[in-house]
């Protein structure tokens, strides 16, 4: 698409969200390059999930505008996709049905949209689990179906808040790795918001740092020069990562600090 | 067989066992003049009423009528209770509106509006078959218009973001996630008209397993009445089996069988 190659997959200027008397999010500014994996970090509570609903329209900005390579966004966001915090899959539909369900909705022919699934079940090493229904999964399981949806409608853009939280660390691991080898070469657009840094810097090529709230803006763009591909069970002990960490982790602390004595 | 089918094995015995005993000491104390027979009757004797009714084929038509009406007031009232239910929830001025009437309405002891039906409808199936509609339609419509409302936003956010239209988010989510509480409510409303159809034909009516029992009580014939009570009985059980099954089938995709909210009867979700 020649648009996506002039324009930034997002920009985003003076994107501002209030909530009746509280103001969650005050002059946003920035872009994202199409084809990058940015990671959104801030203290807990300072509207990364806010903004990452405004990216996808399901909330509307109460100031300033959102761009998507190179368009205005007005309702619901149709060159992305989403990945929940919580489960999303409708738990009455199996898991095949639950994959191709963009298709479904897009009114894909059934043969079709059931081969594409079943291509997609493999390609998340589930094979062999397409009739089971959500809650027969483990939540590792459950996010790799989750993951399935959200790539088989092929979004320009992926959006993801923090879908990883509730696994735990080994589980976790697994499925970063899958949706980096998921997003190389893929071209695709990363916009992934986590309160965990580590996981932030071993996944992306930006960080950016959201401010304390009330009134959150971008405070920081950290460059993560880390070379691609990457392994995510060593790059935690590369010294790089390191200076990294050290670099972000001066600036987040120092939101974390102001946004505790805030909430006291 | 595994340890749990065997101690599910055991518990059934147990339980035929005991009914067993309690019939057992009931026919003899009825057949040892400690109890009157006239009052209680004998459990051999219902038995045997039964087996002449079935035999004679006597039984039949006043069954047939009972589930027909049970099974026409289940149907209308769970229509409307299903309408007004998504109509409601989906135009809260409309809710808004409505709220004190229904609240009213629900608040009628049902079982004085008999006479009314029968005054309206006649003495045939109608006037029953209106009875079960109001009791029917309240369970159906509350469990309805909560399911609507509590329907979990991410879901809907979820296919949106898919692409899903209006259409499509009523389709693949409000509809299927507010099933759930309407199959869960079928349980209950299908008892609760069988029910509320008996107490109509008890009150006037010419066909009937109401009816029957009202015959019986009408010449002290208190065999006749066990023996009407004990038919209905199986059938309520029959009937609750079947929709236990079907409600197995249509939420196979839950873990479990989910508790059965019964708002008519708790005041509704205005309470």
């Amino acid at each position: 698409m020649s648009g996506t190659r002039t324009h930034p997959a997002l920009a985003l200027r003076d994107v501002g969200k209030r909530f009746e008397a509280n103001t969650a999010l005050e002059g946003v500014t920035f872009d994202v390059e199409a084809g990058t994996f940015v990671s959104i970090v801030g203290p807990s509570g300072c509207g990364k999930s806010t903004l990452l609903h405004i990216i996808a329209g399901l909330l509307p900005p109460s100031a300033g505008r959102v761009e998507v390579f190179g368009e205005s966004l007005a309702g619901i966001n149709r060159r992305a996709s989403y990945m929940f915090q919580q489960d999303a899959l409708l738990p009455w539909k199996t898991v095949l049905e639950n994959i191709q369900l963009g298709l479904t909705l897009r009114r894909q022919e059934r043969h079709v949209r059931r081969a594409n699934a079943q291509r997609w079940l493999e390609r998340v090493g589930l094979t062999g689990v397409g009739n089971e229904y959500p809650y027969q999964l483990s939540g590792g399981m459950r996010k790799r179906v989750a993951l399935a949806q959200c790539w088989i409608v092929d979004p320009d853009l992926i959006l993801m808040d923090e879908p990883f939280s509730a696994l735990d660390v080994h589980t976790r691991l697994q499925v970063e790795a899958e949706i980096l080898r998921l997003w190389a070469g893929s071209g695709k657009t990363v916009a992934f918001v986590t309160h965990d840094l580590e996981e932030a810097i071993s996944l992306s090529d930006y960080v950016f740092l959201l401010s304390a709230g009330p009134g959150s803006r971008v405070v920081g763009r950290y460059a993560v020069d880390l070379p691609r591909p990457r392994t995510l069970m060593d790059i935690r002990a590369e010294s790089r990562f390191h200076e990294l960490y050290r670099d972000i982790w001066h600036d987040l602390r120092r939101e974390v600090v102001r946004s505790n004595e805030r909430s006291r | 067989m595994s340890a749990r089918a065997r101690t599910h094995l055991g518990l059934v015995v147990s339980q035929v066992a005991t009914a067993a005993g309690l019939l057992l000491i009931w026919e003899w104390s009825a057949a040892t003049g400690r109890l009157d027979p006239f009052f209680f009757s004998r459990p051999s004797h219902v038995l045997l009423r039964v087996w002449q009714w079935v035999a004679t084929g006597s039984l039949w038509p006043h069954v047939s009528t009972t589930f027909t009406e049970a099974l026409l007031s289940f149907a209308i009232g769970g229509f409307f209770g299903i309408v007004l239910g998504f109509s409601l929830a989906s135009v809260p001025l409309l809710a808004a509106l409505l709220e004190p009437y229904i609240r009213i309405a629900n608040a009628v002891p049902r079982v004085v509006l008999a006479p009314l039906f029968l005054l309206w409808f006649g003495l045939g199936i109608w006037s029953k078959v209106a009875l079960g509609v109001t009791v029917v339609f309240f369970i159906v419509f509350f469990n309805t218009y909560r399911a609507v409302r509590e329907v979990d936003v991410i879901f809907i956010d979820n296919v949106r973001m898919l692409g899903a239209s209006r259409a499509q988010v009523l389709r693949h989510v409000v509809v299927p996630s507010a099933l759930t509480w309407i199959f869960s409510s079928l349980h209950i409303s299908i008892g609760m008209a069988i029910i509320a159809v008996v107490v109509g034909e008890y009150l006037g009516a010419s066909r009937g397993i109401g009816y029957l029992i009202a015959q019986a009580e009408g010449v002290f014939d208190t065999t006749g009445v066990f023996a009407g009570t004990a038919v209905l009985a199986a059938g309520v059980l029959i009937v609750g089996a079947a929709v236990s099954r079907l409600e197995r089938r249509l939420l196979r995709w839950k873990p479990q069988n989910l508790e059965v909210r019964n708002d008519s009867e708790a005041g509704g979700p205005w309470k």
